[in-house]
């Protein structure tokens, strides 16, 4: 897997890069701003492009346009956007732009190697990452609104599935964050889906992309 | 043993009025007896004036004895002391048996001294509202210029900790989580340094909330209608946003706007479920106009203490909130904030 960082921060992208290299991901190039993101994108054709939000020369949403950017230039890019605060205007832009794999998560996150590395590998395979707190404030919004009293019908483990499922995880990752059987999984994946009347499948991507857009329905 | 207390001024002036007519009173009446015994014209008429015209002077004086001093007693006091010596002049003339009106030549040097005083206190006056008005100008430029300088340190602080505090908590947290990975073999310590990156993560999060309380990330990077539009999207109310803002306004205003849209929506969600909303964003001339109507009940308490809040926020700025909320709705939650740059 070839990935490339854009975060201008030099103690956090080391730190990055470093626990990439030991987990035997290799970072192939490094950038400290939007360009250069854009360069090295063009330059290296990478598997996926790890970004930081607030970038120079504006530290606003820098890392957002320069990684949406990316995208519309190299379809299939995957993009991991690693940010401090969580931003669901972001996050939604994100969503929106484009195929290929797309994460959100808060830059704590990589302190969790086990996990990281299961989100970089999932986005870069085309999948998703969410951050459980962009998680929790699409879940919040939906619920709030008119049909998203559907979600209330959903009991606390089913509830808990289908947060873990817009976070990106595979049915086996599900099963082990729970500390359930995979078949427990399927059971309460069945459940959410005929709830919510959401169109069964058994492809967990398609299922993943099926509950983000009931959540982002509005 | 003698006790002595001082009265006050008013009480001694009143009594020094009474004893001054009683003494004019004798005095008067004195003459007019001894007149009545020897006949003759009517002389005590000129006693009667003279006291007439010490009584008035000293009631004059005593009334303005307890007046705050400055040019406007001094005016005033002048004007009846005049009066009570024009006066005496007219008895003057008419006792003297009339002829050529010659007091018209004193109340003429005494109308004339009476003007020329009164132009001069006068003419301070315009000079005094002019200081006054220049300093209203100086201490609401200064005002808005501190709360401008408090409001760029605020956000020079979230940025001090975003690249400073947070993101060496997130190093930190890295180097935790990359010593945990190695700990394979010795589940015990690698325990302790989950629970250690668990620590670095509360704290990272305590960062944020602090972060977040001065200014959303968004409205920071994209300004007032950006941010206006994220929150309507949150909101479970069914909110349209109608913002012409032409420009990026100064932070203190973006920020206080911002508070007054969150805070209003907020009380939507909570007081009227099932109401949708209206925000509506106008810059006109120098001034920013926020307004969220919503068509639910009404009958809001407009002192509640998010409304307090809202409106110390908002006056600071030299702004003004008002909430119009009839029972039956609708409720119109106005603010308007000066947003010259």
């Amino acid at each position: 897997m070839r990935v490339v960082i854009a975060e201008d921060h030099a103690l956090l992208r080391a730190g990055v890069v470093a626990l990439l290299r030991e987990q035997e991901i290799e970072v192939v190039a490094e950038a400290e701003d939007g360009e250069g993101l854009l360069r090295i994108v063009a330059g290296h054709k990478p598997d996926l492009a790890i970004v930081d939000v607030r970038l120079p020369p504006t530290f606003t949403d820098e890392g957002v346009r320069a990684a949406i950017a990316a995208r519309e230039r190299h379809p299939g890019l995957a993009v991991l956007i690693l940010s401090q605060y969580v931003e669901p205007v972001y996050t939604a832009e994100l969503l929106r732009g484009g195929e290929g794999g797309v994460g959100y998560l808060l830059k704590e996150r990589v302190g969790d190697v086990r996990g990281f590395v299961e989100a970089v590998r999932r986005v870069a395979d085309g999948g998703t990452a969410l951050d459980r707190e962009v998680v929790a404030e699409l879940v919040q919004t939906r619920g709030a609104e008119g049909d998203g009293e559907r979600l209330e019908l959903l009991t606390p483990r089913e509830r808990e599935t289908l947060e873990l499922m817009a976070e990106g995880r595979t049915n086996a990752a599900i099963a082990r964050a729970m500390v359930v059987t995979p078949g427990a999984v399927e059971k309460h994946i069945s459940n959410v889906f005929a709830k919510l009347d959401l169109p069964a499948t058994d492809d967990d991507h398609r299922r993943v992309l099926a509950v983000l857009a009931y959540l982002r329905a509005s | 043993m003698s006790e002595s207390v001082q009265s006050p001024p008013a009480d001694r002036g009143s009594r020094a009025v009474s004893l001054a007519l009683a003494l004019a009173g004798i005095a008067g009446l004195a003459c007019t007896i001894a007149w009545g015994a020897t006949g003759g014209p009517f002389w005590p008429a000129w006693v009667w004036l003279s006291v007439a015209t010490a009584v008035a002077l000293l009631v004059c004086g005593v009334r303005f004895a307890d007046a705050p001093p400055g040019p406007q007693r001094r005016l005033a006091l002048h004007a009846e002391v005049s009066a009570v010596l024009a006066a005496n002049m007219f008895f003057e003339w008419l006792f003297g048996g009339g002829g050529t009106f010659w007091p018209i030549w004193v109340w003429l040097g005494l109308g004339v001294a009476l003007a020329l005083h009164a132009l001069v206190v006068h003419r301070d006056e315009p000079l005094r509202e002019r200081q006054l008005a220049e300093r209203v100008a100086v201490l609401t430029r200064t005002r808005r210029g501190a709360l401008d300088v408090q409001a760029a340190e605020l956000r020079r602080i979230e940025r001090d900790l975003h690249d400073g505090a947070q993101a060496r908590l997130v190093a930190l947290s890295m180097q935790l989580g990359r010593a945990e990975a190695r700990l394979d073999d010795r589940p015990e310590v690698a325990e302790l340094l989950r629970d250690a990156r668990e620590e670095a993560s509360a704290a990272i999060a305590e960062l944020r909330d602090l972060a977040r309380g001065i200014a959303p990330p968004v409205l920071a990077d994209r300004g007032l209608a950006a941010a206006v539009e994220a929150i309507a999207t949150r909101s479970p109310a069914e909110v349209t946003v109608d913002a012409r803002i032409p420009r990026r306004l100064p932070p203190v205003v973006e920020t206080a706007a911002y508070f007054v849209v969150a805070e209003a929506l907020t009380n939507v969600a909570k007081h009227a479920r099932g109401a949708s909303a209206r925000v509506t964003l106008r810059e006109l001339g120098e001034r920013l106009l926020v307004e969220v109507a919503d068509d639910g009940p009404g009958g809001a308490d407009p002192s509640g203490s998010g409304i307090d809040g809202l409106r110390a926020r908002v006056e600071a700025l030299d702004g003004a909130l008002t909430i119009d909320a009839p029972a039956g709705g609708p409720t119109v939650v106005r603010a308007e904030l000066p947003c010259a740059s």
